[in-house]
């Protein structure tokens, strides 16, 4: 065991020991900015990756929305049903016109329960990723072979407490189905004359797709095909090939282009977009940059919150700085005995810049593990309830710059009081007390 | 230290305080290695001043003050405080340990200051505790009585194996029982280490003690020796 010495760190580590209140409120304080400031700086990035799973390896996405944004959100986010459908020929034309990978029509606008439904074909399962790089999984079950089978999200699947084998009637509209208890104003009418079989149960992907209900394009024809039967006074059970051309309707086109192999770009992709955009009945939108567009929008609130996290540090910066400043006025003796026994004035600013440091390099990494635990716990609670996936890691950028930034703070707070230490005059300071 | 220096020289010193109606004046001092003197005169004379000067706390106005050969007014910042750390021990009426801190800690903090290596500091320190009747080296100082805070207040002034040990007013808040012990504690201590001592009093009873006892009244008035 080697023999012990006095140190620098001692001295401070005592100084701080000796007022332990003032001590952990100040380390608290400084913790609990560098948590609020961390997690919202991830809840950022997080927010910015949830919104970037979904729309996956498509390149284009068609609609017949009022906007390109609209479309997204509405196609991608299920914000709501579009309100405009397309013809099977238009989809038919624009799927010919271009050499595509893949072209897989959707139509969204029926529900089950508050859960959104999304129409589409067997592509959107096979070469469709809702994040790019990570194909669908089925959690139980399989995908739709066949008219009338349905496929759970993984959200849908727990919110709607569902299961394989059972029955689901689906509801023309967003709003619930009888099975839900919403007030028949609120609730589209139900399509009770078609069950639907529950076949598949998907794995959380972390995207907005968790919350949907899967079926072949086909079974949904059907349904609003009944519809028009039943309004011209047709009885009897609507089947395919009582279709009629204008009841084959998409109300989205996803798209993927030719890429060069190892590459998601495509070399076609502008001259494609501009082409498509020609065609004034329908929108053409490239989803990534939409919603850079969105993050655009919502990037001024976003910059308030996070300058509200920084005046909270800065206040805890002040805290720091009024606490060891409050402190000196007892510990004059304690510097000017220092001094006494050969401590410089250097060494006693030292020492107490020191305890400013210490102060807030132990607030800033304890506010490191609070945002890190709180991640943690945030996420497995999102992916747990709503599916919602959500990357508990700190941006390790953030995570410096913030650990940087607080110490300088730190190292700025200390300065006054250690001004204040480095002025002490030692000789009136070592007279008995009064 | 040269062999020859003695522990303590001042000549012509001149302090005063600013707007002060007096002025503290030492035409010539000196103190030989190991000596005791005991520095009496009534109280705000200037006797805690003088050792404050001595010690480089407080800038003296014209003069020279040499401790252990070394021109402590010719210093400046840390080299002064570097020197005082190395070369003169201070002893307190009130003790002034450092609290929260224990006995040992008192000793190693005068230690971190010296030139000694630090492996030894340990070792030195526990030593001077044991041989000055601190048992419990580790115990906060607090948590001690009187007499041993002073113990280790003395063991605290030595550690350094300083050339001069100034004493101010140590037995101030003494009863005269005590004052004997505490005397007795704090001249052998400093004979044992071979530092010289310069101690101040208001008490006459002290001057027995002494074999050299100086007046700040005559100092001022026409200076020792």
């Amino acid at each position: 065991m080697s023999a012990r010495t006095l140190t620098d760190g001692q001295i401070v580590m005592r100084s701080l020991r000796a007022r332990p209140l003032s001590t952990w409120i100040t380390i608290s304080m400084v913790a609990t900015s560098v948590a609020l400031l961390l997690v919202l700086l991830g809840m950022r990035s997080a927010a910015r990756g949830a919104f970037d799973r979904g729309s996956g390896n498509i390149h284009l996405l068609v609609s017949a929305d009022p906007s390109p944004l609209v479309a997204v959100l509405n196609g991608i986010f299920y914000a709501n049903s579009p309100s405009k459908p397309i013809s099977w020929a238009k989809y038919q034309s624009i799927r010919g016109a271009f050499p595509y990978q893949w072209a897989i029509p959707t139509q969204q606008g029926d529900s089950y329960r508050g859960f959104p439904t999304m129409a589409t074909s067997a592509d959107f399962f096979g070469k469709f990723e809702p994040v790019a790089g990570e194909p669908w999984k089925l959690a139980s079950g399989r995908f739709f072979e066949r008219p009338f089978e349905i496929v759970l999200g993984a959200a849908a699947a727990k919110g709607s407490g569902l299961k394989l084998g059972q029955q689901v009637f689906l509801t023309h509209g967003s709003g619930a189905s009888r099975e839900g208890g919403e007030p028949e104003e609120h609730a589209g009418h139900e399509h009770g004359e078609f069950p639907f079989k529950v076949v598949g149960i998907l794995e959380p992907t972390g995207s907005a797709h968790d919350r949907a209900l899967f079926v072949d394009l086909e079974s949904s024809w059907i349904l609003h095909a009944h519809d028009r039967r039943e309004r011209a006074g047709i009885e009897g059970v609507t089947t395919s090939a009582d279709l009629e051309d204008d009841d084959r309707k998409v109300t989205g086109i996803l798209l993927r282009l030719p890429t060069r192999a190892g590459s998601d770009a495509s070399a076609a992709m502008q001259q494609q977009f501009d082409t498509l955009r020609r065609d004034t009945a329908i929108v053409v939108a490239q989803p990534a940059q939409q919603i850079q567009k969105l993050f655009e929008i919502v990037s001024n609130v976003d910059g308030i919150f996070i300058a509200m996290a920084v005046v909270v540090l800065i206040s805890s910066a002040l805290s720091t700085m009024l606490a060891l400043y409050n402190s000196m006025a007892a510990r004059t003796r304690q510097i000017a005995v220092l001094r006494v026994l050969g401590a410089s004035q250097g060494r006693v600013f030292g020492l107490v810049l020191t305890e400013s440091l210490v102060i807030t390099m132990s607030g800033a990494l304890a506010g490191i593990a609070l945002a890190l635990l709180g991640g943690i716990a945030a996420s497995a609670w999102l992916k747990a309830s709503i599916g919602l996936v959500i990357d508990p890691s700190l941006d390790p950028r953030s995570t410096v710059i913030v650990l940087g930034g607080t110490v300088a703070l730190g190292g700025l707070a200390g300065l006054l009081p250690a001004w204040r230490a480095y002025q002490v005059p030692v000789a009136d300071n070592l007279r008995p007390a009064a | 230290m040269p062999a020859s220096a003695p522990a303590l020289a001042i000549r012509d010193l001149r302090f005063s305080y600013p707007a002060a109606s007096w002025a503290l004046s030492v035409p010539h001092f000196e103190m030989a290695a190991g000596e005791h003197v005991l520095l009496v005169g009534g109280s705000g004379r200037g006797k805690s001043t003088l050792l404050q000067v001595v010690a480089g706390l407080r800038e003296l106005g014209s003069g020279s003050v040499e401790v252990a050969g070394t021109r402590m007014d010719a210093l400046r910042g840390a080299a002064r405080d570097q020197a005082r750390g190395r070369s003169i021990g201070m002893i307190f009426q009130t003790f002034n340990l450092l609290h929260g801190f224990s006995a040992l800690e008192n000793v190693l903090a005068a230690l971190m200051f010296s030139s000694m290596p630090a492996a030894s500091h340990e070792q030195r320190a526990r030593t001077l505790l044991s041989t000055l009747g601190i048992a419990a080296a580790d115990a906060d100082v607090d948590q001690l009585s009187v007499g041993q805070q002073q113990r280790v207040a003395v063991a605290r002034a030595l550690a350094a194996r300083p050339a001069l040990v100034l004493a101010d007013e140590p037995t101030a808040s003494l009863d005269p029982e005590n004052t004997e012990t505490a005397m007795d504690l704090i001249q052998s201590a400093c004979r044992a280490e071979g530092a010289a001592l310069l101690c101040t009093s208001h008490d006459p009873a002290m001057r027995a003690r002494f074999a050299r006892v100086e007046s700040i009244d005559a100092m001022i008035h026409g200076g020792a020796r």
